[in-house]
């Protein structure tokens, strides 16, 4: 259960006297995130888990220096760093036109649903890589948003802060991002399967009594 | 008569950052609109269509990082 977890903040303190462990939590909590905000921009798979370890050294160093910044929330920051070593990586001109999907190795390694058969997996990735094709096709502002909203964990007011805009455009981008994927989703049904996301208004209601 | 929500609240709402003392407002409309619920509704689908594009490294990846940490000296 979440509440049972261990803060960042708190982890951060035990990384910082010495335990390893924490450090090992801390990039389990939040490896994905960046993994996935780097890929979608670098759209290749060995230039993203580069950036992944770049972002975590750079992390490393800051912290073990004693620069990090407490007051400032940790998964937002190094969704940050990431961010920026893609964008960065992507006007040097290192990506690959796209995303692998033909090495299996991979694919197993990247795929945690094991229940589901080779033939759903495939499926699911295919969808996935469609997916992520169409969101190479938003506006830059709007991709920038969505990325670090979705994979950024990211507040909107953070994302205005981090963007320099208000808190108004940040959400405007955000509704034309949405607008323009369901646009782009429906005009590729296959990809807007309800069966790969399945709906489920209970479990929402919930989620919005708990919060 | 209902008034309609702003974009931007609902888009909050989904995304859960609107102030507790707004969410009534919002749930209110939910219930008396059809189309905003639909709005809602689509929203929430994108929503979770995205968290689904979630990807992870290769565990080498999580590896080189955590020895990288180990061996690391401050200067």
């Amino acid at each position: 259960m979440d509440h049972l977890q261990p803060s960042d903040s708190a982890l951060i303190s035990l990384y910082l006297a010495g335990q390893e462990s924490a450090f090992a939590r801390l990039l389990e909590r939040h490896r994905s995130r960046a993994f996935t905000t780097i890929l979608l921009i670098v759209r290749d798979e060995d230039v993203a888990e580069d950036l992944l370890q770049d972002t975590f050294i750079k992390a490393i160093h800051t912290l073990k220096s004693g620069r990090y910044n407490e007051e400032g929330k940790f998964a937002p920051w190094i969704c940050r760093i990431a961010h920026n070593l893609a964008i960065d990586s992507f006007r040097r001109g290192k990506r690959l036109p796209h995303v692998s999907l033909t090495d299996n190795d991979r694919l197993t390694n990247t795929l945690v649903l094991a229940e589901d058969g080779p033939d759903d997996v495939l499926a699911r990735e295919e969808t996935h890589a469609q997916l992520r094709a169409l969101i190479q096709e938003l506006p830059a502002p709007q991709k920038e948003v969505l990325l670090m909203r979705h994979y950024g964990d990211m507040s909107f007011q953070e994302i205005a802060n981090a963007t320099g805009v208000s808190i108004n455009t940040a959400l405007g981008r955000m509704r034309y991002a949405l607008i323009n994927l369901r646009k782009k989703m429906t005009a590729n049904s296959h990809v807007y399967d309800s069966n790969l996301t399945p709906f489920d208004p209970a479990a929402l209601c919930v989620q919005r009594v708990a919060s | 008569m209902i008034q309609t929500l702003p974009p931007s609240t609902l888009l909050r709402y989904v995304y859960n950052e609107l102030p507790a003392d707004e969410l009534h407002e919002v749930e209110e409309a939910l219930l008396h609109d059809p189309d905003l619920a639909t709005t809602c509704a689509d929203l929430l689908l994108a929503q979770r269509t995205l968290d689904g594009l979630r990807r992870e490294p290769r565990p080498a990846v999580s590896a080189a990082i955590l020895r990288y940490s180990r061996t690391f000296l401050a200067g």
